[in-house]
C-alpha cells in the first residue's frame, strides 16, 4: 500500500495527522451514554449477594423468603446455572453463582431482581446461606506448600501451570560471564481502577427469546459466546452491545460473573433487570495483575553483553484460573523479543488462593518480569562500571528479520533510536548521577506485543473482519466489532479506510460492537485492534475504492486502470475532463446493485503464530513488537521516604503513528499506569477481607502526582502492520517501574525490590542502607 | 450502587431553629456533605432527620476582626478558606491545611464545621455494610467487639481531620451553638479521645463558628503524611505555630492529627526559652511519639505513621525557626 504525501494537504483524518477522537465530542460534553445511562423504563433491579467467607462448602441456600417478599420478581442461585465459564476454553472453572464452594471473600452465590433497589438490598437480606467454612490460603508459596488447603480438586498442589523452558544453555552462558547476579522481586498486586463501575442491562424477550445485553466489556464477543453457553441458549438470539465505555486496561477482556448474573436474572424474571456493581464489587471482581514472585539471574561479560538468563516467577492468581495460563506463559514469552540474549531459562508457577481472581491487565504477563530484568540489568551495569544505556545498546537485536528463540519474528526494530532519543532529550549522559543527595534520573527498556496472533477461541476464522456500507447518500458506515474502550479504536478504522479511499472525513461514520449490526470481532486486548483492525479496514476500503474506480470507468467510458482519483475526484488519467465528483461516482456504482456492502479481512499468516515445537509459543506470537525507552527523574523525601516523579522522557517505537495525537495520550496513560503500579498503587488483604475496595485505600494516583511525559514518537514503519502501525499504548509501560527504581538510586543509593514504592518501604530501606554504612 | 437510607431534611433558617431540629431523635447536621453522605451510603448511620445549616445567617463568612483576628463561620468552604487573602497571609497553617484536605470539588463543598466535625474513620470501619457484617460488625457501629485492639472496650477509630490542628496551633476557639446560650470553648475541647464519640457536642448543639486570634508574630505551617499529592486523609499530620525572639525559641505549639481518635496538642513546655537545635528536634520527637498512639486503623502500617509525625513536626519546626 501506499501513503499519501502529507504535505500540503494534510487534513485532520489524514494517517499521521494529529486528530480528535471521532467521539470525542460526546465525552467532553458528557452526551455520551454508558450502561448505567441507558434508558430502559421499568428495568427492575439486580443485586448479587456475595461471600462472606474466604472458603467455604455451600451447605444449603434457602431463597425462599427473599422469593416471598413482595416486589421481588426472580432469585437466582448456583442451582440456576450449571455450566462454568472461563475465557480459556481449557480452564474453564468458574460459575455465575457459587454450586458446590465459595472460593474468595466475595464469590457470587445468589442474586435478586426486584422492582427497586430497596426490595432488592431486603431480599438480600432474607437468602439463609449455611456454609460449611475451609482452611484458606492467601500466599502463593503457603498454597504450593504440602498440606495447603485445596481450592480446585483437579489441581491438589493448587498450580493452575507450570511452565519450564530453557532456551540455548543457560548454566554455560553463567559460566561465560563475567558478572552473575542473582536477585529476588516482589511486586504486589494490582487493579486497573477503571473508572467506569462494572454494569450490565440484560433485557429479555419472553414471547421471542431473545436477550439483549448491554454490557462494560471490553470482548463483546466473547460475552456473547459465555452467556450462550451458561444460559444454554442459541446465540443467534443473543444480541450484545458495548456502548460507551470508561475504560478497561484488561478488567474486562473476559466475561465477568456480573454479566452472565443480569442475564440469568433477567432471563427468570422474563424482563428487564439492570446490574450496576459499586466499586466495590468492581475490585472484587478484580482480573488485576497478580501479586508476583520473582527470582532472577543474569550473567553479563565484562562488555556488559548479556550471556544468560534465568527468572523463576511465582504468581498469587487468585481463586479461579481467568487468563492465568496465558499471564504465566507471557512472564517468560517477553523475556524474548527484545535483546538478542544468547541463554534464556524461565520456570513459572500460577497458583490458586483464596483471593479474588487475577487476569489480564495493560502489559499482561510482562510488566513485573520486564521491571525486574530491567532492574538487575541497571544494578549490574553500574557493578561492570558501565553505563545503563550503553548495556542496552551492547545487547539490541542486529537486524531484522529476527526470529527469538521463542519463534517470534521481529520485522521492525526501532529500540536503538528509542535510546538514543531519550538519552539525549533527558540530558542523560551530563546530568545522571549529579543532581545532588535526593535527587535521579534512571532508565530503562520494554515491549509488547500487537496483538496475540492465535486467538484463545479458534474458529479458522480472520482475525479481524470490517464491513463498509456505501448507499445513495453518499455516506459510508464503517461497521466494526472491535470495542472502542476509549483506546480510539473508532477513530483509527475510520482514518485507515478513509486514507485509502481518499474522501472526506465527515463522510465517515463508525457503528461498532453490536452484535446485531457489526462484524464480529475477538476484542480489545493485547494490542490487537489497530494492526488486525486496521489491515481489515484497509483491505475492506480497497475492495470498495475496486468497485468505485471501476464505477467511474464505465461512466467515464474508460479502463479502470485508466481512473486516476485525487480525493474525491475520479477521472481519466491524461484527460481534460474535471471528473466525476464522489456522489456522481457513488451514485454509478449503485446502479443495478443498491446500496453497497464490502467486506475486509485479515488472518494473520501461520508463520507468526509460534512453533509447535515450543510448548506454549502460541503465546507471545505477534506479528510487530512496539518498543520503549524512558527516562525518569524522581526526588525522595528522606524525611517522608515520598518519591516524587517529576519528569518522563519516553520514546516509543510505534511503527507508525496513524494519529500521533491519539497516540501521544496512549503513551501518556500507559507511562501513568506504570506510574501508578510502581509509586503508589496496591491491593490489601486481611485473611481474605478486601480492604482496599475503594478509592481512597486503592491508591490510583491523581492529577497532582502526574509527572510531564514528554513523549518521543519512533516510526519503524513494520512491513505488515496497517501503513506501517504496531501498537501504542503497552509497550511503554513496564519500563516506568525500573526506571523509577533506578531513579531512586541514583537520588538516594538504594535499590529497590519491592514495589510500590511507598514511603513506608523507603524509610525502611534508607534506614537499612544507614545503618549497613555505620 | 448503594442508597441512601430514608431521611427528612429539615433547613432552618435560625440557629435557635437549628438546634432545635438538631435535638431531636436521630438528627445529624448537613454543611457540604462530602464525609456525611459517602459514610450513609455505606450504612454508617440512618439518621432520622438531616438539618441542613446552609440557611443560617453568617454561616459562611469569613470575616477579619479589627484585631487582625479571623471570625469564621463554620459554613465557610475550605476552598474560600485557602484562597482568603489574609488567612493565606496570616495564618498559612490554616490556609495550608484547609487546601491540603482531599480534592478540588471537595473543598468546593466541604465547610470548615464539617471538616471539624468529620467522623473518625478506621479500616474495619469504613468498608460497605456487607463487608463489616461479614466481619461480626465492631465496636463503633452495631458490634461488641473491636478489630483493631483485640478485647478492648474502646474504640480505637482514628481521626484524620486536617484543620483541626491547624487551629489549635493558632489558639483558636469555637461557638458552639444550641439550647442554651452559645458557649466558646478552645477547639481541643471539641474533641474526646473516643473513637466511636469523638465530639463533645451536646444534643441539639452544633459548630456555628470559629474564632482565630491575630498572628501576633507566630510563624505557622501545615505538613501532612500522605501517599498522593490529593484525595488522601492525612497518615499523619502535623501543625506548628512558632515564635523567634533572636536566638531564643519564645514560643512553640504543636499539634497532630490522623493519629489518634482526637487531634491533639503535642505538650512542649521545655522547648521554650532556649534556642532550637538538635536537642530540641529530638525532645520534640519524642513529644510527638509519647502524645501519639497510633494503631492499625489505615492500610498504612503503624510503624511508619509514628515516624513520619515525628519527622515531619521536626522538619516543620526547623523550617519555621530558620525562616526568622
Amino acid at each position: 500500500m501506499t501513503i499519501r504525501k502529507l504535505e500540503g494537504k494534510a487534513r485532520e483524518g489524514n494517517v499521521g495527522v494529529r486528530t480528535p477522537l471521532v467521539d470525542g465530542i460526546e465525552k467532553v460534553t458528557g452526551k455520551a451514554r454508558y450502561t448505567a445511562d441507558m434508558p430502559a423504563a421499568g428495568a427492575l433491579v439486580g443485586r448479587i449477594l456475595r461471600s462472606p467467607h474466604p472458603h467455604a462448602r455451600i451447605v444449603s441456600v434457602d431463597v425462599s423468603a427473599a422469593q416471598a417478599l413482595d416486589g421481588v420478581a426472580a432469585v437466582c442461585t448456583g442451582e440456576d446455572c450449571r455450566v462454568p465459564y472461563g475465557v480459556l476454553p481449557i480452564a474453564e472453572n468458574e460459575y455465575p453463582l457459587a454450586r458446590d464452594k465459595v472460593r474468595y471473600r466475595g464469590d457470587p452465590v445468589a442474586a435478586v431482581a426486584a422492582v427497586d433497589e430497596a426490595t432488592a438490598a431486603a431480599a438480600l437480606k432474607l437468602i439463609r446461606v449455611e456454609y460449611e467454612k475451609l482452611p484458606a490460603v492467601f500466599e502463593a508459596r503457603k498454597a504450593m506448600a504440602p498440606g495447603a488447603p485445596v481450592l480446585h480438586d483437579d489441581k491438589p498442589g493448587n498450580v493452575l501451570r507450570d511452565v519450564h523452558n530453557e532456551f540455548g544453555d543457560a548454566e554455560a552462558g553463567f559460566r561465560a560471564a563475567r558478572l552473575v547476579r542473582e536477585k529476588s522481586f516482589r511486586f504486589a498486586e494490582i487493579n486497573h481502577a477503571h473508572i467506569e463501575p462494572n454494569a450490565t442491562l440484560a433485557e429479555y424477550d419472553p414471547q421471542r427469546g431473545w436477550l439483549t445485553l448491554t454490557t462494560t466489556t471490553q470482548v463483546p464477543y466473547y460475552v456473547h459466546l459465555k452467556v450462550a453457553q451458561c444460559l444454554e441458549m442459541d446465540s443467534a438470539r443473543i444480541r450484545v452491545i458495548k456502548p460507551f465505555l470508561g475504560g478497561g486496561f484488561g478488567a474486562r477482556t473476559e466475561t465477568l460473573h456480573h454479566e452472565i448474573i443480569a442475564a440469568l436474572l433477567a432471563r427468570k424474571a422474563q424482563g428487564t433487570v439492570r446490574v450496576v456493581q459499586t466499586r466495590e464489587e468492581t475490585f472484587l471482581a478484580h482480573r488485576g495483575r497478580p501479586d508476583t514472585e520473582i527470582r532472577l539471574k543474569l550473567g553479563l561479560t565484562a562488555e556488559g553483553r548479556i550471556t544468560a538468563c534465568h527468572m523463576e516467577v511465582v504468581q498469587r492468581g487468585g481463586a479461579y484460573a481467568g487468563y492465568g495460563i496465558i499471564t504465566i506463559l507471557y512472564s517468560g514469552a517477553l523475556l524474548h523479543g527484545i535483546y538478542d540474549i544468547p541463554a534464556i531459562k524461565h520456570d513459572g508457577w500460577r497458583v490458586y488462593t483464596n483471593t479474588p481472581p487475577c487476569g489480564a491487565q495493560r502489559g499482561h504477563g510482562t510488566v513485573d518480569p520486564r521491571a525486574a530484568f530491567e532492574a538487575l540489568l541497571n544494578e549490574m551495569a553500574v557493578e561492570l562500571g558501565l553505563d545503563p544505556a550503553q548495556v542496552r545498546r551492547a545487547n539490541l537485536i542486529g537486524t531484522v528479520p529476527y526470529t527469538t528463540a521463542y519463534a517470534q519474528k521481529v520485522m521492525s526494530y526501532g529500540l536503538p533510536e528509542c535510546i538514543d532519543k531519550v538519552v539525549a532529550a533527558s540530558g542523560w549522559n551530563e546530568r545522571r548521577g549529579t543532581l545532588g543527595r535526593g535527587r535521579g534520573l534512571g532508565f530503562a527498556c520494554s515491549h509488547f506485543v500487537s496483538g496475540t496472533s492465535t486467538p484463545k477461541h479458534w474458529t479458522g476464522e480472520p482475525h479481524a473482519t470490517v464491513n463498509l456500507k456505501l448507499d445513495f447518500d453518499g455516506s459510508i458506515t464503517i461497521l466494526t466489532g472491535a470495542a472502542d474502550i476509549g483506546q480510539g479504536s473508532n477513530t483509527m478504522v475510520a482514518q485507515v479506510v478513509g486514507e485509502v479511499l481518499g474522501v472526506d472525513w465527515g463522510r465517515l461514520r463508525v457503528i461498532s460492537a453490536d452484535s446485531a449490526l457489526t462484524p464480529k470481532d475477538n476484542g480489545s486486548y493485547s494490542s490487537r485492534v489497530t494492526f488486525m483492525v486496521g489491515n481489515a479496514g484497509i483491505d475492506a476500503a480497497q475492495s470498495l475504492k475496486k468497485i468505485l474506480v471501476e464505477a467511474a470507468a464505465r461512466k467515464l467510458d474508460a479502463h479502470p486502470c485508466d481512473i486516476e482519483t485525487d480525493g474525491e475526484i475520479y477521472r481519466v488519467a491524461g484527460g481534460q475532463d474535471s471528473g466525476l465528483s464522489f456522489a456522481e461516482v457513488a451514485k454509478a456504482a449503485l446502479i443495478d446493485t443498491g446500496t453497497l456492502t464490502v467486506k475486509g479481512t485479515f488472518t494473520c499468516p501461520t508463520e507468526f503464530m509460534g512453533d509447535k515445537k515450543i510448548r506454549g509459543s502460541a503465546i507471545g506470537a505477534t506479528m510487530g513488537f512496539c518498543y520503549a525507552a524512558q527516562v525518569v527523574e524522581a526526588s525522595v523525601d528522606e524525611v517522608t521516604g515520598k518519591v516524587t516523579a517529576h519528569k518522563v522522557w519516553v520514546a516509543v517505537d510505534v511503527g507508525r503513528a496513524l494519529n500521533p495525537l491519539a497516540v501521544e495520550g496512549q503513551i501518556q496513560g500507559g507511562v501513568w499506569m506504570g506510574m501508578g503500579q510502581a509509586m503508589s498503587e496496591e491491593t490489601r488483604y486481611d485473611e481474605g477481607r478486601m480492604l482496599h475496595g475503594n478509592l481512597l485505600d486503592y491508591r490510583v494516583p491523581t492529577m497532582a502526582e502526574s509527572p510531564d511525559i514528554e513523549v518521543f514518537i519512533v516510526e519503524s514503519i513494520d512491513p505488515n502492520g496497517p501503513f506501517g502501525a504496531k501498537e501504542a499504548s503497552e509497550g511503554m509501560l513496564a519500563g516506568f517501574l525500573p526506571a523509577v527504581m533506578d531513579a531512586v538510586w541514583d537520588a538516594v543509593g538504594i535499590r529497590p525490590d519491592t514495589l510500590p514504592l511507598t514511603p513506608d518501604r523507603i524509610v525502611d530501606w534508607l534506614d537499612a542502607s544507614q545503618e549497613a554504612a555505620q | 450502587m448503594n442508597l441512601l437510607p430514608d431521611f427528612r431534611t429539615l433547613r432552618p433558617a435560625t440557629a435557635a431553629e437549628a438546634a432545635a431540629a438538631l435535638a431531636g431523635a436521630g438528627a445529624r447536621p448537613l454543611a457540604g456533605g462530602t464525609d456525611l453522605l459517602p459514610n450513609l451510603r455505606r450504612g454508617l448511620g440512618e439518621p432520622a432527620v438531616l438539618v441542613d445549616l446552609s440557611a443560617l445567617p453568617d454561616f459562611t463568612a469569613v470575616a477579619v476582626l479589627a484585631d487582625g483576628g479571623l471570625l469564621i463561620g463554620a459554613g465557610a468552604t475550605l476552598e474560600d478558606l485557602a484562597a482568603h487573602p489574609t488567612v493565606r497571609n496570616d495564618f498559612p497553617v490554616l490556609a495550608q491545611a484547609a487546601l491540603g484536605v482531599a480534592g478540588p470539588t471537595h473543598r468546593a463543598a466541604a465547610t470548615l464545621g464539617g471538616n471539624l466535625c468529620q467522623d473518625t474513620r478506621c479500616i474495619f470501619y469504613n468498608q460497605s455494610e456487607w463487608w463489616r457484617e461479614g466481619n461480626g460488625w465492631c465496636l463503633k457501629l452495631k458490634g461488641d467487639k473491636c478489630h483493631v485492639v483485640a478485647k478492648s472496650d474502646r474504640c480505637y477509630a482514628t481521626y484524620h481531620g486536617d484543620v483541626a490542628p491547624a487551629l489549635m496551633v493558632l489558639d483558636a476557639a469555637i461557638d458552639i451553638a444550641g439550647p442554651a446560650a452559645t458557649r466558646t470553648v478552645p477547639v481541643a475541647e471539641l474533641f474526646a479521645e473516643k473513637g466511636d464519640r469523638h465530639l463533645t457536642l451536646e444534643p441539639g448543639e452544633f459548630v456555628a463558628a470559629i474564632r482565630v486570634p491575630p498572628p501576633s508574630g507566630w510563624r505557622s505551617g501545615y505538613e501532612k503524611a500522605r501517599i498522593r499529592d490529593a484525595v488522601d486523609f492525612p497518615l499523619a499530620g502535623i501543625a506548628v505555630a512558632l515564635r523567634r525572639d533572636g536566638d531564643i525559641l519564645a514560643g512553640l505549639r504543636v499539634a497532630v492529627t490522623g493519629t489518634n481518635s482526637a487531634p491533639l496538642t503535642v505538650a512542649v513546655p521545655d522547648l521554650v526559652g532556649r534556642p532550637w537545635d538538635r536537642e530540641s528536634a529530638a525532645r520534640l520527637a519524642d513529644a510527638v511519639r509519647k502524645t501519639s498512639l497510633v494503631l492499625k486503623t489505615t492500610v498504612m502500617g503503624a510503624k511508619y505513621r509514628r515516624r513520619v509525625a515525628q519527622g515531619l513536626a521536626t522538619r516543620l519546626a526547623a523550617t519555621l525557626w530558620a525562616a526568622g
